[in-house]
């Protein structure tokens, strides 16, 4: 037995515009925990499809127990010991849990018949052994979400996983459950198990894990232990510490004045919990406001109910001093709300469609497109979308191709593209850098600065806190569905927004509020 | 009294079992098909075919038995086309079916009328008792009843149509199972068909006449399931044997849209309870 369950070795993966990984090392040993930490996008989860055999590497090599293995497929992984809890289940809902988890491997009555009795019989001891209860004969559709995940990891047993992969698997799980989950880890460890935890939240990782490996944009930052590192320390590894950009943030050139007003906004998600509670801010003429946060504190609903998406539950929105508030998403569209939504695929882009008719959804009903009730002008749709292609530099084989066809970065031009020629007074932009290189983000950056020079306020989402402090000229946090905070990015850094965004108040700003008090 | 006596026989019974036969095997295959995910509406050619074959052979060979043998053997074939559309170049698995159905309707006419000199009809060649063919029907469909819900094999062909990423992450080739399913389709198919030549003695193109179709209501009604087809197979049997008895009692025109009416107001009424597979007519595609 080797010192290591797994070693990955210079692996490359690269996908059309992104290097997913590159050139990463990585290295479980036998019985530990190790932590993958990183934000979206980092790579993590592209390293660990690697390591199951979804993927095959560009470049780099695979050690599983010692001995170097290449180009196998999942199958051959389960074979290799190798278990991995999707972050989407791999489970048949209308079958029974016992027929899920010997899926592949069942136990036979005289070579022929399925044993149910003798599979149930076996999935009991696993449960029982490491601490994971769950009932061989419900049917899966009828369990919570909890139960499912523990399903998942007992079939990756029951398949004779000594090496478990974990993908997220705190992101469906309520507060209690995770505790069960961290038991139920520290239980496998005991039991020999050794276990990949792909997590991007900052204290999980430290609870749980004995190693700890930070990815950012591809490349491991470094392997910390986690007795010996603290949330504040892994927040920077996650971040950055080394500014890759120059900041290019320059003096607007009008004087900020308040275009979007909105005021003590509530709003749930899509579970039905409060995810906005009370949001109150003003985006200004020549400013762009920066919303920087840790996912899942409300940017995302945030944006989606100042662009009608989302419908707010109490509050207040006006663009000058038309009430936007209850009104439909056609309403702010027309009112001169842009939109630059996070998933591109979802709600940017029809993929189906070509760049014609996505260059004017949204704008489909106005003149220059729909000169009569029933007929569009191919000529006039023809030439707007040339002209953006044209001017953002879409590059495309024509404007009849497919949305699907194009890179990720073309597709965010085509859509900033859109977005921008409506000459909008107010842009929302949701990570509109998410899953571009380089040269992408950049040109991202200065549309929306010059766009803000223009005389549009722009709110700028992003999980970036490079990006967020480069281009900003105001800053907000967001924690637990609230504005904690907003400062000058002359004024603040890194550190302090940190804080902010993990507690949802600074030592600083503590220490201010007991001087008031 | 006397009416009913009249139309209430062991005859009736006998008709009724003998009528359901090509329709319980045709829904079987369907049940096998679509359970991997594979929607066939091809199963009426393949029926088609079944008979064609089974003609040509018994009249060429002068043998029925290897006429029984050769109509699976061609509806084997129909279902391999039709998987290799459906799985090896995506296509859509409805249009693909059809496309069967035309093609063995101009293949029958083809061949009928280069063969036999008449458009669509061939003489009368040797047969088969067609009981041997129903009781073997019996026998299949409560073997498969057993394989589908009682084996391994049965589970993982299950899964494939529900999952098949579930499927594919334990190791079980989504493809080749829907490849041997789809065959095994065409195959019950062709048996179907080999039914319908026996129990006339020739093949005439409008023999199977609907019923590949009402095979796959009775699959539906059935729900996935044999022995549910089986049943609903039974009960259509039953309708198109008691409409043959009224023929002589209210005008024929009226009886024989019995099986039809019946295929829709049943189907009207029991689709919400059918049990359709998660996957059924997507196409799985590798990451």
């Amino acid at each position: 037995m080797s010192e290591f369950a797994v070693e990955m070795r210079g692996i490359v993966k690269r996908f059309p515009g992104v290097v997913a990984n590159n050139d990463i090392d990585f290295d479980l040993k036998q019985g530990e925990i190790h932590g993958l930490l990183g934000e979206n996008g980092a790579g993590k989860t592209v390293l660990m499809s690697i390591l199951y055999g979804l993927y095959f590497p560009d470049e780099g090599q695979i050690l599983i127990d010692g001995t170097a293995y290449s180009h196998y497929r999942p199958a051959q992984a389960i074979r290799l010991g190798i278990g991995m809890v999707h972050q989407h289940f791999m489970l048949v809902p209308r079958l029974t849990v016992a027929e899920n988890i010997m899926l592949g491997q069942e136990p036979a009555k005289s070579g022929l018949f399925l044993d149910r009795e003798t599979a149930i019989r076996k999935i009991e001891a696993f449960s029982e052994q490491y601490g994971l209860p769950i009932d061989p004969r419900a049917r899966v559709e009828q369990l919570p979400v909890s139960e499912q995940q523990r399903i998942e990891i007992i079939k990756a047993l029951y398949r004779g996983a000594n090496t478990l992969i974990l993908d997220e698997p705190t992101a469906v799980l309520t507060e209690q459950n995770v505790e069960h989950l961290a038991a139920a880890m520290r239980k496998l460890k005991e039991e020999g198990e050794s276990t990949i935890l792909i997590t991007h939240k900052l204290r999980e990782a430290i609870g749980m894990c004995d190693r700890i490996t930070v990815l950012r944009k591809g490349t491991v930052v470094g392997t910390v232990n986690a007795q010996e590192t603290s949330e504040r320390e892994l927040a920077e590894m996650m971040v950055g510490r080394d500014v890759v950009f120059t900041i290019r943030r320059s003096q607007a050139k009008g004087a900020p004045s308040p275009t979007l007003r909105v005021r003590d906004v509530d709003a749930k998600d899509d579970r039905g919990l409060p995810a906005l509670k009370k949001v109150s801010l003003d985006l200004r003429k020549h400013e762009i406001l920066g919303i920087a946060g840790v996912q899942g504190n409300g940017q995302a609903e945030l944006a989606e109910a100042l662009t009608g998406l989302r419908p707010i539950q109490s509050g207040t929105i006006a663009l000058h001093d038309r009430r936007l508030a209850g009104k439909t998403a056609r309403d702010f569209i027309t009112a001169g709300i842009a939109h630059i939504p996070a998933d591109r695929h979802l709600r940017g882009l029809v993929m189906d469609f070509s760049l014609r008719e996505n260059a004017i959804l949204g704008q489909h009903r106005s003149k220059p497109f729909s000169p009569h009730r029933f007929w569009q002008s191919p000529q006039a749709i023809t030439g707007f979308t040339r002209d953006i292609i044209e001017a953002f530099g879409v590059r495309t084989p024509s404007a009849a191709t497919l949305a699907r066809n194009l890179s990720g970065g073309n597709q965010q031009r085509l859509i900033i593209g859109r977005e921008l020629s409506k000459d909008p007074a107010v842009i929302i932009a949701s990570q509109p850098t998410r899953g571009l290189d380089v040269g992408g983000i950049e040109y991202v950056h200065e549309q929306l600065l010059k766009m803000r020079d223009r005389g549009a306020a722009v709110l700028l989402i992003s999980m970036d806190l490079d990006e967020i402090l480069m281009v900003s000229d105001r800053i907000a946090v967001m924690y637990d569905g609230q504005i904690v905070a907003i400062k000058k990015p002359d004024e603040t850094g890194r550190r302090e927004l940190g804080e902010l965004m993990l507690s949802g108040s600074s030592p600083r700003l503590q220490e201010q509020e007991n001087q008031e008090a | 009294m006397d009416i009913l006596k009249d139309i209430f026989t062991l005859h009736l019974v006998l008709s009724t079992l003998r009528l359901a036969t090509p329709i319980a095997l045709i829904a079987l295959g369907e049940t096998f098909s679509e359970r991997v995910g594979i929607i066939h509406v091809g199963v009426e050619g393949t029926a088609v075919l079944g008979g064609l074959v089974s003609a040509l052979v018994a009249y060429f060979t002068g043998n029925a038995w290897l006429a029984l043998i050769a109509a699976p053997l061609a509806g084997g074939l129909a279902g391999g086309l039709h998987a290799v559309w459906c799985i090896r170049f995506r296509a859509n698995h409805v249009v693909s079916g059809i496309g069967i159905n035309i093609l063995v309707a101009g293949l029958a006419l083809f061949i009928t009328s280069s063969v036999w000199g008449w458009r669509g009809t061939s003489t009368y060649a040797p047969t088969l008792n067609i009981w041997y063919i129903s009781c073997a029907a019996l026998v299949i469909i409560i073997a498969s009843q057993i394989f589908i819900f009682r084996t391994k094999w049965g589970l993982r062909l299950r899964v494939v149509g529900e999952k098949p990423e579930a499927a594919d992450t334990a190791g079980i080739n989504v493809h080749r199972t829907r490849y041997i399913y789809t065959i095994l389709n065409g195959v019950l198919c062709g048996l179907a068909g080999a039914f319908f030549f026996n129990s006339v003695g020739r093949f005439t193109s409008g023999m199977v006449g609907g019923r590949g179709f009402i095979g796959i209501a009775a699959m539906v009604i059935g729900n996935y399931s044999p022995v549910g087809a089986l049943g609903a197979a039974l009960l259509f049997g039953f309708i198109d044997a008691l409409q043959m008895r009224l023929q002589s009692f209210i005008p024929s025109q009226f009886s024989i849209m019995l099986p039809y009416l019946l295929t829709v107001l049943v189907l009207a009424f029991f689709i919400r309870r059918a049990n359709v597979p998660a996957a059924l007519g997507k196409h799985y595609i590798k990451q």
